[in-house]
Parts: C-alpha cells; structure tokens; sequence
C-alpha cells in the first residue's frame, strides 16, 4: 500500500515536471515569426565607368527599420517573362551591396528597349522570402567645361541611347565631388531644354586639390533611366594649399625634426658654456701645479 | 695676536654649539621625514599626492621654481654689483653662492621628485626633444649647477689656504682636508691671476646663464596655451621675481649667520642699508610686473581669463594670492622706503616676508591655472576641480627645504662665510702683518 502511493507521488511529480518543462520550452523556443525584408534596388551609371545595383535590405522588426546583413541575394536578368541569373551578392553590415553589371554581364533589353534587373531573397530561419525589380532605359550624358566671358561653365547634355533622342526637361544635378558630401553648384534645379542641354556657371574659388575640380553631373534617381552620372576633370579650382607640417623641422616636430637654427643654436650654446667649463676646471689644475 | 690673526679667528668656520646642534638635529628629522614619504610614494606611485589629471604640477612644481628664483641670488649679487663696482657686497657674496648653490641643486632634486618615474632620468637626455622647454631646463640646470660651484670655489681657494695654515696645530684632520681642496695654493702671482682671470669669466657667464636660467623656467609655462601662464611677461617677469626671491633669502640667511657668528663688525648696519635699497628696487620692477599681470588683463580680460583672475582676487586663492601681493610685496616696500626700516632687524623681517610671499606666490602661479583649462574634463571626480598637498607632497616639499638649509648650514659650519682673503685686502691688513712678518 505503501510502495503504491509512493510510486503514485512520482508519477504525479514526474506528469508536472514535464508539463512544465514543455511549458518553458515554449518560452524559450525560437519565435517562429519570420520577418518581412524589403528590398531595395537602384541602378547607377557612370559614364565611361561602371554600371552597378545598389541593392539595400531592411526590415522592421518591432517598430524599428533595421539593416539585414548577411543574407545572400540573386541578381537576374528579366527578358519577355525569362529570368536569366546575373550572380549573387551578400549585403554588407550595414545591409548594402553593390552589384557590378560590368562585362562579362550583358543585360538585354525588352521590345520597348527597356532593361528590367530583379533581386530575390529565397528566405532563411528569421526572414521571409522576397524580391524587388528594377526598370531603365539606357541614357547618357555628355558634359564639357566651356568659358565664356571668362566665366566658366558646364555644359551636359542628356540623351537616349537607344533613339539618340534629347531628353528634355529632366533634371541635372551639377556637384563637386568631396569627401562626405558632394558641393551642389548652379541653381537648384537646372532643367534639360529642348537639345537636352543644361549650362551651368561654375564659381571661382571653388577649392581642389591643385586646382583640380572634379565636378558630376548627375541625373538623379529617374523612373525612366536611373540615376546616370558623368564625371569630368575641371582645372579651374583654386588650388588647396598644404599646410601639412608633418614632414617639416618645426617647433611643434617630432625630436627628429628640430628646426635647423634650434639644433646649431643649442648646441652652440651647450659647446661654448661646456667649453669654457672644461677651461675653467683646466685652470684649477693649472692652480694646483703652480 | 696682530689684526690678521684676529682676523682669521672671527671668521674661520666654528664648531656648532648647542642651538646649532639642535637645528641640524630638526633639519635632519625633516629629511628623513620626506625621505621616507618619498620611497612610499615611488613605491605606490604618484597616488599618494593630490595631483589628479587637473592638477598635474603641483606643490613640487611650485616648490622647484622657488629654488630656481633663489638660486638667482648668486647672479644677482656676485655679478651683478660686481660689474657695477659695489664693493660693499665682500661680506655677502660668499652667502650669496653658497645659497645660490644650495638652491640650484635642490632644484634639480625637486624636479626628479615630480617624476612619476624616476627611473628614467635618463629619458631626459637621451630621448630629449631640444624644441620642449622642458628639454632646455635639463640643459640648464645642470649647467647652473656646476657654474654655482664654480663660483663659489674659485674664490675659496685663498681661504681654503689660509683655514689649512690656522688648523695646521689645533685641527690636523681639517688642516689637511683644506690643504687638498685649496689646490695647493699660494698665492703666487701666477696662481693669482689664473684665479683672478677664471673669477672674471665666471661673473660673466654667471649673468646670462641666470637670466636663461629664469626664462627657460618661466617659458615651461608661457609655451602652454593656458590661461595665466600664456603671457609674453613670464619672461621678465620670472627674472624679476627671482632677484626678490633671492635677495629677500639673502638678506634672511645673512641675518642669522650675522647674529650666530656675531659677525657684526663685518656685516654692518651699512650692508643691510645697501640690501635692503637693492631689495626694495628688485620689488618695485616686480610689482610693476604683477601689474602688468593681474591688474591689465581686467581691461581686456576674455570669460576664461576673467574666471582665473576672480579665483585669484576673490576665489578659492584670494588668501594666499593677497598674502603674496601685500605681506610679499606691498608691506615690504613701505617698510623699506624708510631709512629706519633699513636696519637689521626690520630688513630681516622683510627679508622673511618676502621669502614666504615669494614661496606662495609661485604656488599661486602653478596651481590656479592648472584647475581652469579651455576643454574642462569629462565626468571627473569633484575633488580633481580643487588641489591641495597631501601630506606625502608636504613631508617631501618640506624635506627639499630642509635639505637646501642643511647644505648651507654644513657649508657655514665648514667655510668661511666672509672672504678672509679678501677682507684682509679690503682693510690692509695683509701688507701689516707681511711687514710685521719680515
């Protein structure tokens, strides 16, 4: 009778302990709620340059838009209902990465010369599968420095590349290229006009490294065609003047830089008081032997 | 005994009676005391002071530039009133080089104390930077050094004789302990003017070597982009400072051996008359330079150097900065403007005065600065925005001042404080007894 309530007591322990280990092992077990990536796909042109995707992946995870990094992306190709796959990239920490469709990689274009790239995301453990694609038609700009007056200027021109037609009315962004920011120049809209053309002044004392402005002319973000993006050498900057002194002896060097006229005068300093030591003791042997 | 005897006997050295004793005894205990405070603080590090990362020169830093002022006094009275012809500075130089001696050598061991490590002295040299301040202090120290013993030595040699000839019957030990450091001398007229010729190259050297000697000090602060310190007066104004330090530390000591030595007939109430119009000159140059200082920067003064002079005038300094300025500098120049408060005894109190102004006054110059930099330090501890020695810096601080005193009190028990040679020139007695003689 014993031996049976005992027996019963463990069972009945063991029955709770397992109903509440599979308790816990639901609050522990993984979230099965896989989150939604957005993607995000632009195609950037520089002329005589490279061609490329800028593919971005985020998603929202409570409440908050966040960067998916490491996970592996498929670049294709869309023709008359084929994909044709171009590779397959990795976002970055930050959840970025930059596609190259330089050659090998030769995109055909639909009956409407319109070129269509898609990005796909097959899905992992965390987040549900996706895909975006992207839509542009080849465009080119063709920009010189010209001066008029005296004053400089810049001169694009936005064209189709398939028609060969001028693009009117679209947009162009002129810019100095620096290092965080590029330096918006012209007005703040400078409108194609019916040869396609912009002219924009570029301002004196604009500074480059000697001299040397490198200017964009950027066609920024088009439904149509992208964002396409010239880049031409100007020398009408005024050069930056280095005032490094890394390299130079000055007062503020390091102790292997000391400046030319500290070095003699210290040291001339140093000999001619040492020296006249050296005399002065020299003089109390000389005391001595007399 | 004839005059030169008698001579000889008032100012050859003397054993140290009872009161004497007694005060090596107390300098003594004073250098043990921060001897020890110094091994713990080398063994736990710089911790043990108050210095933080605001007040990062302190009581160390201030206690050396008052050694560095002091040591001025050889320059200023050994050169100085030699190039213009007083001779009434005989009876005082030999105090003179002995405390500018004294003091330049304490210097250099004040400033390896506020070395967080000591052990690499060397550093110093062999990875010295000659563009630092810093660099040129460790060039001329050690050139101040050997020029102070330099300067004192070479005139000792005819008393260093005279001492082997007087101690021949009663003291042989020191009889020959002076025989050897007087270098054999004569007084041939070879030996004279060897000696006369190196006295002459000293003196001059002396000048310039000190005057770069106060500057290279007061450039450790004006080369540093800190308010109160960034100031093109440090320069003279440090000399200036310097010429009272020393000559109110002169005036102290020359007092006091006056009074042990009952030296009364050869420091008269004439030298103290002349040092204290010296004196009193010294502190009028310097208080126009601490016009210059604290009274024209409140004209112009910009919100940072306004912060600083208000902690000075009315802050957390105010006491010791108006001690410095008024019992340093403004007590001392009405007593001293009277003839009555040219004699001694006034003239010792001032010299007292001064010397304390002088020594709180560098510390004013040092730490005040120190605690208002432009960029203020993030999320520091309250206690780092205020400084004040610990006991371990005041136990060291007080035993580098005993240690200066001692070296003079050991240089007086065993030199002759007063050039006998020189005296005995000065009065004829030389040729007297040589007639007396033959």
């Amino acid at each position: 009778m014993k031996n049976r309530s005992t027996s019963g007591s463990a069972f009945l322990a063991w029955t709770i302990g397992f109903l509440f280990c599979l308790g816990l092992s639901n609050i522990y077990a993984q979230n099965d709620e896989k989150y939604r990536v957005r993607l995000r796909a632009d195609y950037v042109k520089i002329m005589e340059g490279d061609a490329y995707l800028n593919i971005k992946a985020t998603a929202k995870i409570e409440d908050e838009t966040l960067p998916v990094p490491n996970i592996k992306i498929a670049v294709y190709n869309e023709v008359e209902g084929e994909e044709i796959i171009l590779g397959n990239t990795k976002t970055n920490m930050k959840g970025e990465s930059r596609f190259v469709l330089n050659k090998p990689i030769e995109l055909k274009a639909d009956s409407t010369l319109t070129y269509t790239l898609g990005i796909s995301f097959k899905g992992n453990d965390s987040f549900k599968k996706a895909s975006k694609s992207t839509s542009f038609k080849d465009a080119q700009i063709v920009a010189d420095l010209i001066t008029k007056d005296s004053i400089n200027y810049i001169t694009a021109t936005l064209r189709e590349t398939a028609t060969d037609s001028a693009l009117v009315g679209e947009s162009l962004d002129v810019q100095v290229q620096r290092l965080f920011k590029p330096l918006r120049i012209g007005e703040e809209f400078n409108f194609t006009d019916e040869n396609g053309t912009i002219l924009v002044p570029v301002e004196e004392g604009i500074p480059g490294v000697d001299g040397n402005l490198i200017l964009e002319v950027v066609l920024n973000d088009s439904d149509d065609y992208g964002t396409v993006i010239t880049i031409i050498n100007a020398p009408v900057g005024t050069p930056i003047v280095n005032e490094i002194t890394f390299d130079q002896r000055k007062m503020w060097s390091t102790r292997n830089k000391t400046p030319i006229f500290l070095l003699v005068f210290i040291n001339l300093i140093i000999a001619v008081i040492y020296g006249l030591f050296i005399y002065l003791i020299s003089n109390l042997f000389r005391i001595s032997k007399n | 005994m004839t005059k030169y005897e008698s001579l000889i006997n008032d100012l050859a050295p003397r054993k140290f009676g009872r009161r004497g004793t007694i005060w090596t005894l107390i300098l003594v205990i004073f250098i043990i005391l921060g001897l020890i405070a110094y091994i713990d603080q080398v063994n736990k590090g710089q911790v043990v002071t108050n210095m933080r990362d605001y007040a990062l020169w302190g009581i160390y830093i201030s206690n050396f530039v008052f050694f560095v002022a002091t040591s001025f006094v050889g320059s200023a009275t050994v050169a100085v009133l030699r190039l213009t012809n007083n001779s009434w500075r005989t009876p005082i130089v030999r105090i003179a080089e002995i405390i500018s001696l004294a003091s330049i050598v304490m210097a250099g061991f004040t400033i390896m104390i506020d070395m967080g490590r000591p052990d690499r002295l060397l550093y110093l040299f062999i990875y010295a930077r000659l563009q630092s301040p810093i660099t040129w202090d460790v060039i001329i120290i050690p050139i101040s050094i050997v020029l102070s013993f330099l300067l004192l030595y070479f005139p000792l040699l005819p008393d260093l004789a005279i001492l082997k000839k007087h101690h021949l019957k009663t003291k042989p030990t020191f009889s020959k302990w002076y025989g050897k450091l007087s270098l054999n001398w004569t007084g041939s007229k070879v030996q004279k003017a060897i000696q006369s010729k190196s006295i002459k190259i000293i003196a001059i050297m002396v000048i310039p070597v000190g005057i770069l000697l106060q500057t290279i000090d007061a450039w450790l602060f004006s080369t540093t982009y800190r308010i109160g310190w960034d100031s093109t007066n440090m320069g003279a104004y440090f000399t200036s400072g310097a010429f009272v330090a020393g000559l109110g530390a002169l005036i102290t000591v020359v007092y006091i051996i006056r009074k042990v030595r009952r030296l009364e007939h050869y420091i008269t109430d004439y030298h103290f008359d002349k040092l204290a119009q010296y004196l009193l000159l010294t502190i009028l140059v310097y208080t126009y330079f601490n016009i210059n200082e604290y009274l024209i920067p409140l004209f112009n003064a910009s919100v940072e150097e306004e912060i600083h002079l208000n902690e000075l005038r009315f802050g957390e300094y105010a006491a010791l900065f108006w001690f410095s300025q008024i019992v340093g500098l403004l007590i001392p120049i009405l007593i001293l403007l009277f003839k009555k408060g040219r004699k001694p005894l006034p003239v010792f109190i001032v010299g007292i005065m001064v010397v304390i102004g002088s020594w709180w006054k560098r510390y004013i110059i040092v730490t005040p600065t120190l605690l208002h930099p432009f960029l203020p330090i993030e999320g520091v501890p309250e206690s780092w925005h205020h400084y004040f020695p610990s006991m371990h810096e005041w136990l060291i601080t007080g035993a580098t001042l005993a240690m200066a005193l001692l070296i003079i009190t050991l240089f007086v028990r065993f030199l002759p404080v007063i050039p006998i040679q020189r005296i005995a020139e000065e009065k004829g007695l030389l040729k007297t007894d040589k007639k007396a003689e033959s």
